[in-house]
């Protein structure tokens, strides 16, 4: 009768866990960005890392860097990981959750970021969190960490979403039912065949939003879409079967029908400020960016190609891809094309413009964007206002620079 | 373990870290002193300044205090300001469990927020769970912090915690 994750601590820490119960665990990866790991060293100070295989580092977040200082900053993250012989991912390779997806995450690891995105790779059956540097130090230091065994929300998703409606949709609806702190310290699980039929990468927005609702981890069971997407990286071998038991006891349930979901937007600048985009259709936006550790996976690049293709945008249109591979994919498939030939400024593999230190807004103006947050002054600017889609959303208000429903315009 | 101060701030609930330290300073200052003079900038650009002319300030804030991001910076920052305590409805997670990695107490008490102002003078006695408002004459009760966290403040933080035990233990 448990739940995924005390499933999955119950195993790595060898004691029979249920919700409330402290475990220490060993953790499986650690890794950090250039927003972090630096503080990270910090903290080490003269301690050793202790188990280097199990430690990765990404340049992503100022990435390329921007400024003499981010630069310097950066060499010191390179001098770290080279001294430790750690996997090192460079300005370009993509944003740490796309990377950890593709080449590191499988059902029962541990898994600690230290970035709060983290929990992205409940997708994949992971139980994954994310920490802050000191938490990080310490494990590189120890190898392990402590858990409070969260308690568990139920969210079941049943049917056929519409077309032009995707998982974003699905989670802002979730959002504004629960709000942004309707989950704290608990764990999400998606369940449904409306989850069942969905890709690995869409239940990947699922689970990378769970931290917006302030859970600890956001948790897919892990079926045969999971084994074919480790299979598609090479790593089949790491699958294992992972669901809740029939008789887990959850805290909350939540029912939605797949049918009735609109595509929604959240408004400026809290995230579960959500409305239909009905409701706002024709509110005029300068800047749309498609991309980010939400939505900037090569289904979504393609979702943006389809509603893009033959128009040219008249707001501005940045677009990151979330990794190298999803860049070349899009490349292969021409929908790199159709987007460039639809005025897209594409940018690096990286967290780009969602973190306002590489691309930043000008006084007052407004982005639409696919990314998890709207705070006042994330993209870089105090005075600008944020709304975020799905990608579906954010290229159908592209070809206007208004706000849109998508829906229709796919071709 | 007690703590007195005057309230510097009250800030409203879903207060994130984005506004405690804005994305656009933090991947260039490893500096926290420094980094500290951005703390609320996007909200109250006083908030450094006012901090630094108080003894032992203490901050108050609503519900989800310290959602979004998972940057140390933030309580880090605060505790460079020379915040002595955070008290607020209720936290985010990541930000909580920061916060006593790197010795800065926190203090979730429902209702705070509604009950206190700014410039208030109140005294926290962390062992009893009892924040005392001499102004009101009022007191208000929290659920006192496990021993273990209580530990890690007297320690300074996590690493010096682990490092004073040997490691976790299991």
């Amino acid at each position: 009768m448990k739940t995924i994750s005390e499933k999955i601590l119950s195993k790595r820490s060898g004691v029979d866990a249920a919700s409330g119960d402290i475990v220490t665990v060993p953790v499986d990866l650690v890794f950090a960005h250039d927003g972090t790991l630096p503080l990270s060293i910090q903290e080490l100070g003269g301690h050793s890392v202790k188990f280097p295989k199990s430690v990765v580092a990404f340049c992503d977040h100022a990435s390329p860097s921007p400024s003499e200082k981010v630069s310097n900053v950066q060499a010191l993250m390179r001098q770290f990981a080279h001294a430790y012989r750690l996997d090192f991912y460079e300005n370009g390779d993509g944003i740490c959750h796309q990377i950890v997806l593709e080449r590191y995450a499988s059902p029962y690891k541990i898994i600690v970021g230290g970035d709060s995105h983290t929990c992205t790779h409940g997708a994949l059956g992971a139980f994954a969190t994310g920490m802050g540097s000191t938490d990080v130090a310490s494990i590189m230091a120890y190898g392990k960490t402590w858990f409070k065994v969260p308690e568990t929300v139920h969210v079941k998703v049943s049917g056929k979403l519409p077309k032009s409606v995707h998982s974003k949709d699905v989670f802002l609806e979730l959002l504004s039912r629960i709000t942004a702190d309707g989950a704290t310290y608990k764990a999400l699980e998606f369940y449904g065949d409306t989850v069942e039929a969905m890709s690995v990468e869409s239940r990947a927005t699922l689970s990378n939003m769970a931290i917006e609702a302030g859970a600890k981890v956001g948790m897919c069971a892990a079926d045969e879409k999971v084994e074919a997407y480790l299979g598609h990286y090479g790593r089949s071998n790491e699958f294992t079967p992972l669901s809740a038991d029939k008789d887990a006891i959850y805290v909350q349930e939540v029912r939605i029908r797949a049918e009735t979901i609109v595509p929604m937007i959240a408004k400026p600048h809290k995230v579960d400020n959500v409305v239909p985009v009905t409701e706002l259709e024709g509110q005029e936006v300068d800047q749309v960016c498609i991309g980010s550790c939400t939505n900037g996976r090569i289904e979504d690049l393609r979702a943006a190609a389809r509603i893009l293709d033959g128009h040219r945008s008249k707001a501005r249109l940045v677009i990151y891809p979330a990794s190298r591979d999803v860049l070349l994919e899009a490349l292969k498939e021409r929908v790199l094309e159709t987007l460039l030939k639809a005025g897209a400024s594409i940018g690096p593999p990286g967290c780009g413009f969602c973190i306002g230190r590489t691309v930043a807004l000008g006084d007052g103006e407004v982005a639409l964007s696919t990314q998890n947050r709207n705070f006042k002054g994330r993209m870089g600017n105090d005075t600008s206002f944020i709304y975020l889609s799905s990608p579906s959303t954010a290229a159908a208000s592209a070809i206007e620079g208004k706000i849109t429903d998508p829906r229709g315009l796919e071709s | 373990m007690k703590i007195e101060g005057k309230v510097v701030r009250v800030f409203p609930s879903d207060t994130n870290t984005d506004e405690i330290i804005a994305g656009k300073y933090k991947y260039d200052e490893l500096d926290l002193n420094k980094l500290a003079r951005h703390t609320f900038e996007s909200l109250d650009t006083h908030f450094y300044d006012d901090c630094t002319r108080l003894k032992a300030p203490i901050l108050v804030a609503g519900a989800n205090f310290g959602c979004g991001s998972s940057r140390e910076q933030a309580p880090q920052v605060l505790k460079a300001c020379g915040i002595s305590c955070v008290i607020a409805d209720s936290f985010a997670r990541i930000f909580y469990r920061n916060g006593f990695n790197i010795g800065l107490p926190l203090v979730e008490c429902e209702s705070i927020s509604n009950n206190v102002t700014r410039g208030e003078m109140l005294n926290v006695d962390f062992d009893r769970g009892v924040i005392r408002s001499e102004n009101r004459n009022a007191e208000y009760r929290f659920k006192p912090i496990p021993q273990f966290m209580q530990e890690l403040l007297e320690k300074g933080g996590l690493m010096q915690y682990l490092d004073a035990r040997g490691g976790f233990t299991d």
